[in-house]
């Protein structure tokens, strides 16, 4: 697969702050790839670099293969949908949708034109809001509006600024359920920015995690789930939030948490006496006996989520989280002993973390 | 409380009316100035016989001074100034609203400049200067030294409006397929019409109140009406009734323009155009 979009060494500042400090990243032909990163992270500098609308310091933006530099956003053939919408507030929500089909570069006959624009309003609900004037239209009905503008052109690539940040959270689940079934989106290379790690797993080819203007990892959702690089990566994917226990290396060559309360073996080799943090996902804790390595504790607190229980457990001074079926959960009170068992192969070291840098993921 | 508050509200309505009597008392002296004739001009009570003559004289160009003339002159100037002002103001203002470039704030202080200055301090060279190229008392001289006036004043309050506009909706136009001059054009342009309608009122009316240009820089031609209003005060006698009736003749086209565009000078057709 070729690669459309390729960001190399990218540096941006404004004044004394540097919104990308070196950032590189290379998306297929036709593929999604989300962007996740905090607020503040470079995201949608990112993608205002790639449209040219913002020149890079330092670094260059390559469109199939092509270096942008000095290369208009008009002749880049890439369209984007802004955060904050951008609509035309002068016109209705046919006009806007209709912007790029009437401009010089996609200009194309008023009745195909019509055509087109029912159709993605009939894919985005929007149908009946055409004739209404934007500055009429809800904050979900405008991104919507917004999303549609994007979609409605043919283009090298679409650059998707949190389109759904702001629909209700029902719409923007059945919308993140359509938006890649969509015909033009399946066919396009979209860089896709947002904040929602359930969105980026959700939707993404593959994913970039964002942090201070540069990419930390890229990679599938399994990579970025199963081998996150760092901490901070391992923590802001999956809810509840991964289990971080600190720790030390025995000088047996085995795990032991800081109170002494859980012993574990290493998942990966390390040196005696290095501080680590063990991390195991929620999901990946069972309760009860099973195959793996035992823990035991006491129930903290225990939360219903509709079919599925999540159990917090004690183990000394450290609390860890776990989803269990409701079934398996049942009767559990706080204060009541429990046994946890986890697989070797869920279990992943960490570095321990430090200020202004996260742990980084030791292995496996 | 209520009956504090009925009190307050009087007092306030007494001080308006009152403030309003004082604003409003040099126009109705002007107006009975201008309705009395000749012959009771400097009686100081207010009974007299009424009569148009003061008006028919100066719309009807008897006593040898064109006023008409001078009125289309001023017509003709003001609205010239404030046209070609837009013309470069308005790519000026969105310009220096969008990008900042070396010397492009001593730049943009160097046009405000213009308005610091007394006119006084640049007429004598301008004098000189308009009678060796030829445009003294002539229209373009007249647009062109109004520039001094309409211009700093269209760039600075355009450039603001410009300035609230979110970059990205013109940024959304060039990813449209739009180039820069059409997404100023098309997107930007029609937002700020509200304020193109304010600024070239406030414009238009400050160059057609201009005083000292045409006193200094025109003689018959060119001459406009707040210069030409002052004619009738020559000769023997001073014949203030004419003046008054020429000077409120000449109020008519900027009230008649205020009122015209009225429900521009309310702003707020952008908003909730852009997510807050």
């Amino acid at each position: 697969m070729s690669t459309a979009v390729a960001l190399r060494g990218i540096r941006k500042t404004y004044g004394k702050t540097t919104a990308l400090d070196g950032l590189e990243l290379e998306v297929a032909e036709g593929e999604f790839f989300c962007l996740l990163g905090p607020s503040g992270a470079g995201k949608t500098t990112t993608l205002k670099t790639v449209a040219g609308l913002e020149q890079p310091d330092a670094g260059t933006v390559e469109l199939d293969g092509r270096d942008m530099r000095g290369v208009e956003p008009y002749d880049r053939g890439v369209a984007m949908c802004f955060e904050s919408y951008a609509l035309y507030p002068h016109k209705s929500a046919y006009d806007n949708l209709a912007s790029p089909l009437r401009s010089p570069r996609h200009r194309l006959p008023a009745a195909q034109a019509r055509e087109r624009i029912g159709e993605i309003a009939e894919l985005l609900g929007i149908s009946a809001l055409l004739d209404r004037p934007v500055g009429h239209l809800s904050n979900g009905q405008r991104q919507r509006v917004a999303l549609g503008r994007v979609l409605v052109r043919p283009a090298r690539a679409f650059l998707l600024d949190e389109p759904l940040s702001h629909l209700d959270a029902k719409l923007r689940q059945q919308m993140r359920a359509e938006l890649k079934a969509i015909g033009a989106v399946r066919r396009t290379t979209t860089l896709y920015v947002t904040h929602d790690s359930v969105e980026a797993l959700a939707l993404g080819d593959r994913i970039g995690v964002i942090r201070d203007g540069r990419i930390v990892q890229t990679g599938t959702r399994e990579e970025i789930w199963y081998r996150p690089y760092d901490t901070e990566v391992a923590r802001a994917f999956g809810r509840p939030r991964i289990n971080l226990l600190p720790g030390a290396v025995t000088p047996a060559g085995g795990f032991r948490s800081a109170d002494g309360g859980v012993e574990l073996p290493l998942p990966a080799p390390a040196a005696p006496g290095a501080q680590t943090l063990i991390g195991v996902r929620p999901r990946d804790l069972t309760l009860g006996e099973g195959p793996g390595h035992e823990l035991t504790g006491t129930v903290y607190v225990t939360e219903v989520l509709g079919r599925s229980v999540e159990v917090t457990v004690r183990l000394g001074e450290q609390h860890v989280s776990l989803v269990a079926p409701r079934g398996a959960a049942a009767g559990l009170r706080p204060d009541d002993p429990v046994r946890l068992s986890v697989r070797p192969e869920n279990l992943m070291l960490f570095e321990a973390d430090r200020p202004e840098r996260p742990g980084r993921r030791i292995g496996p | 409380m209520t009956v504090r508050k009925r009190l307050l509200g009087w007092l306030a309505d007494a001080a308006l009316i009152l403030y309003f009597l004082f604003a409003l008392f040099p126009i109705a002296w002007m107006v009975i100035l201008s309705l009395k004739p000749t012959n009771q001009l400097f009686s100081t009570y207010f009974s007299f016989s009424p009569t148009l003559d003061g008006y028919r004289t100066v719309l009807g160009d008897s006593e040898g001074i064109p006023f008409v003339r001078f009125f289309v002159n001023s017509l003709v100037v003001s609205v010239g100034a404030v046209v070609l002002s837009l013309l470069v103001g308005l790519p000026a203002a969105y310009a220096s609203a969008r990008w900042r470039f070396k010397g492009s704030e001593n730049l943009m202080f160097t046009l405000l400049s213009f308005r610091f200055a007394p006119e006084l301090t640049v007429i004598i060279p301008l004098f000189v200067l308009y009678q060796k190229l030829g445009l003294f008392d002539t229209y373009v001289g007249m647009v062109w030294v109004l520039q001094l006036v309409t211009l700093p004043l269209i760039v600075w309050i355009m450039r603001s409006y410009f300035a609230d506009l979110t970059p990205e909706l013109e940024q959304a136009a060039l990813l449209d397929g739009y180039t820069r001059k059409q997404a100023f054009l098309r997107v930007a342009l029609p937002l700020v019409k509200p304020g193109v309608a304010a600024v070239s009122l406030l414009a238009f009316i400050f160059a057609w109140n201009n005083f000292v240009f045409p006193l200094i820089l025109t003689s018959n031609e060119a001459q406009t009406v707040t210069v030409g209003a002052l004619s009738f005060l020559g000769g023997d006698r001073p014949k203030y009734n004419l003046t008054a009736a020429a000077a409120l003749v000449s109020v008519v086209p900027p009230l008649l323009l205020a009122l015209t565009i009225q429900r521009y000078l309310v702003r707020g057709l952008s908003f909730g155009a852009v997510k807050s």
